[in-house]
């Protein structure tokens, strides 16, 4: 191997990294705000009894779960600005797009937790004389979430990995950052392994983080 | 004199103590077998079993009823003691192995055990299911194998499911099932754990009917059951297991009727009531 | 400027992106065999006593888990052919990638249902006096398999959905075809739709039969 490992170039251009990983930071923390929101807003159209709220929501979970996250960059990154017209700040279009793709990851999760509650909480409701809305509000919510959670949270890791594809329409995030200073540097494995690692360090602890709760979680509910 | 002859009489009653004890089909000596280091499930069990004997074993729960099977099997690890089957040595702890036992493999392929619940083969068919050890292990022809199971499921009233899958099954269908895979090797020995407990009363006969008819032709069993009178029918002993041993072991009439020990009266009205 | 959106011209490049279509599904093919293949073996390091295996096998799965699929293709393609002193084709590295990828998703879908198996079904085992090879092949494999194939399934969408990345490495790939033609004929609202559409229309009925087989086997197996 001809090739000597040496990370003090890495270690100069720390700055240009931190740069990127604050905006990737920012692009999946307002992605994930929006994502479990709006998560939850489309999951109620989908159960809800009008096929006027219903059809649209399946069609946009659908279309955003099995088309690639890098198209559907790509594809409004390109496509929204002459359809609508309009110019949009290019991290408020990955925002756009990294909300988009986790509201309908999201969806899926919130109703998956949903149908998960045993039909015996809601005759129980019944039985104890909670209006619908009571209901709703004290037994299904906070169930359903408890359920959801730990998908929400795997999806927002999940998020988090992918919103280094925003590099490729060159939104100055983690990923550009580390492939620019490769280049400028001539030094790609130091430069990718480091990078690489600052992404396995903050989702690391994340995913432990889950399981631990996951584990919490199953061991108070058998 | 007298003092001699009485001297005699109790070294010949002690050996043929021994040549009982010789003659034995099976022997357990001093089974012990812990969970961890608080948890002592068998604590220095003893028990004989003579050729043709079906011992029931009774109990209650955690007395070491399953354990004592389970070990039978060679399923679990001893800490101390030895089995022997038919003269044999089968199983011998030793410690000196880290916790492996001495087992006796050839010992083991003559013991059979069905469970308590059923675990057959869920993506076989009942005929793979039953066929599967003859042919992989035993070296015995699919064809064989197959005409033997068939007999099988014939003498059970089951020879219609050989080509269903155990989901197809009631419990009481998949227990006999369960049964005459453990029969398809022949076994000089069969152990019962618990074989109706899991199943809806109305199954429960089917499955001690076939039990009976195994009875009948003189297969050696032990077996661990709840269900009294279903012992006192099929026992040739019934011995009572509490707190890691043999409390007491006497022929059915003997330990139902007339109890020696207080663990034993106390247990047995537990459970006489708790039936009602 | 407004923008008139006109489909029929797609027409006229069906070819290039049924050629770029045939690229991915070549790909996914080629990673979801190898990956497979991988996912297997590396799950059953995951369930050794050994600690060494048990330990690498965990920091594999967990670093191709724990980073962005991006950056392990660009250290693939950058990086991989310093390490070797050799060029790596850029098919070469995205099947290497993707391969490691597909492996660490799969090693824990096979782990789930290996672990899943009760140990019921081993006690049985020893009672038949099934061996080891035996037991493995005929009771615990087939079963871990079946329960695999739901979850399974879902993960050959998503290793379908990240081979769009060796687009960024230069292989011409359906991505890679519908991004070049949008910027030649700039009208990338119908080109990059129908890359969209066609990428949908494959992954669609994959996730559908996920449920559907899920049904079907558990109706006749139990498993």
């Amino acid at each position: 191997m001809n090739y000597d490992i040496d990370f003090f170039y890495v270690l100069k251009g720390i700055d240009q990294l931190l740069e990127g990983l604050l905006v990737t930071v920012q692009l999946t923390a307002t992605s994930v705000v929006f994502g479990v929101t709006g998560g939850f807003l489309v999951c109620l159209m989908v159960m809800s009894k009008s096929r006027l709220l219903r059809l649209p929501a399946m069609t946009f979970i659908e279309i955003f779960r099995c088309t690639p996250a890098l198209i559907q960059i790509v594809w409004i990154f390109y496509c929204v600005p002459m359809l609508f017209n309009v110019f949009l700040d290019p991290f408020v279009m990955g925002v756009l797009a990294l909300s988009l793709n986790l509201v309908a990851f999201n969806a899926e999760a919130y109703r998956a937790a949903i149908q998960a509650i045993p039909k015996a909480h809601l005759d129980a409701s019944v039985a104890l004389g909670l209006t619908p809305l009571q209901t709703n509000l004290y037994v299904i919510l906070p169930q359903a979430l408890r359920l959801a959670m730990p998908v929400l949270v795997t999806n927002a890791i999940s998020i988090f990995q992918q919103s280094a594809l925003v590099a490729i329409v060159a939104i100055e995030d983690l990923m550009y950052m580390g492939k620019l200073l490769s280049t400028e540097t001539y030094r790609p494995i130091e430069t990718f392994t480091f990078v690489a690692l600052m992404y396995f360090a903050i989702a690391l602890p994340v995913m432990l983080l889950s399981s631990r709760l996951e584990k919490r979680y199953k061991a108070a509910n058998s | 004199m007298s003092s001699i002859n009485t001297h005699l009489e109790m070294s010949a009653s002690t050996s043929d103590v021994s040549n009982e004890n010789a003659d034995a089909f099976v022997s357990i000596r001093g089974l012990e077998k812990s969970y961890g280091p608080d948890i002592h499930v068998l604590k220095g069990l003893d028990l004989d079993m003579q050729p043709g004997d079906r011992i029931v074993v009774i109990g209650p729960s955690g007395g070491g009823k399953s354990t004592l099977l389970r070990c039978m099997m060679g399923l679990e690890e001893i800490a101390a003691g030895d089995i022997t089957l038919g003269g044999e040595g089968y199983i011998s702890a030793a410690p000196a192995k880290k916790g492996r036992n001495n087992l006796n493999k050839d010992v083991q392929k003559r013991v059979g055990m069905v469970f308590q619940h059923y675990t057959l083969f869920p993506h076989l068919t009942i005929l793979g299911n039953l066929t599967l050890a003859s042919v992989k292990s035993r070296g015995i022809s699919r064809q064989d194998a197959e005409a033997k199971a068939m007999g099988l499921l014939e003498r059970f009233g089951l020879s219609d499911k050989a080509k269903a899958h155990p989901s197809q099954l009631s419990g009481g269908q998949k227990q006999r099932v369960a049964i005459a895979r453990a029969l398809m090797l022949s076994p000089e020995l069969m152990l019962f754990d618990e074989v109706t407990s899991a199943l809806d009363p109305e199954l429960v006969n089917e499955v001690e009917s076939v039990m009976l008819q195994l009875a009948e032709q003189q297969m050696p069993m032990m077996i661990v059951t709840h269900d009294m009178w279903f012992a006192k029918n099929i026992a040739t002993r019934v011995v009572f297991c509490a707190g890691g041993v043999i409390v007491e072991d006497g022929t059915p009439e003997q330990l139902f009727g007339n109890p020696k020990e207080q663990r034993t009266r106390d247990f047995l009205e537990n459970v006489l009531h708790a039936g009602h | 400027m407004t923008y008139t959106i006109d489909f029929l011209f797609l027409l006229e490049y069906w070819d290039a992106l049924l050629g770029g279509l045939i690229t991915s599904l070549q790909v996914t093919g080629l990673c979801l065999l190898l990956g497979l293949g991988l996912g297997f073996l590396v799950s059953l390091m995951r369930i050794s006593n050994n600690k060494l295996i048990f330990a690498a096998s965990t920091v594999y799965v967990e670093l191709f888990r724990g980073t962005p699929v991006l950056i392990q293709l660009f250290w693939i393609f950058f990086c991989l052919p310093l390490i070797l002193g050799t060029e790596i084709s850029n098919f070469t590295s995205a099947v290497i990638a993707l391969t490691l990828y597909m492996g660490a998703i799969s090693s824990e879908t096979f782990r789930a249902s290996l672990l899943s198996i009760d140990n019921d079904q081993s006690d049985a085992c020893v009672a038949l006096g099934l061996g080891p090879l035996t037991k493995i092949m005929y009771v615990i494999l087939p079963q871990a398999v079946l329960r695999a194939v739901p979850t399974l399934l879902s993960n050959t969408v998503s290793l379908f959905k990240e081979s769009a990345l060796v687009s960024a490495v230069g292989m011409a790939d359906l991505m890679y075809i519908g991004q070049n033609i949008s910027s030649v004929t700039a009208k990338p609202v119908e080109m990059l739709t129908a890359v969209a559409f066609i990428y949908f229309i494959i992954a669609f009925p994959l996730t559908r039969s996920v449920s559907m087989l899920e049904r079907k086997l558990i109706h006749k197996i139990a498993i």
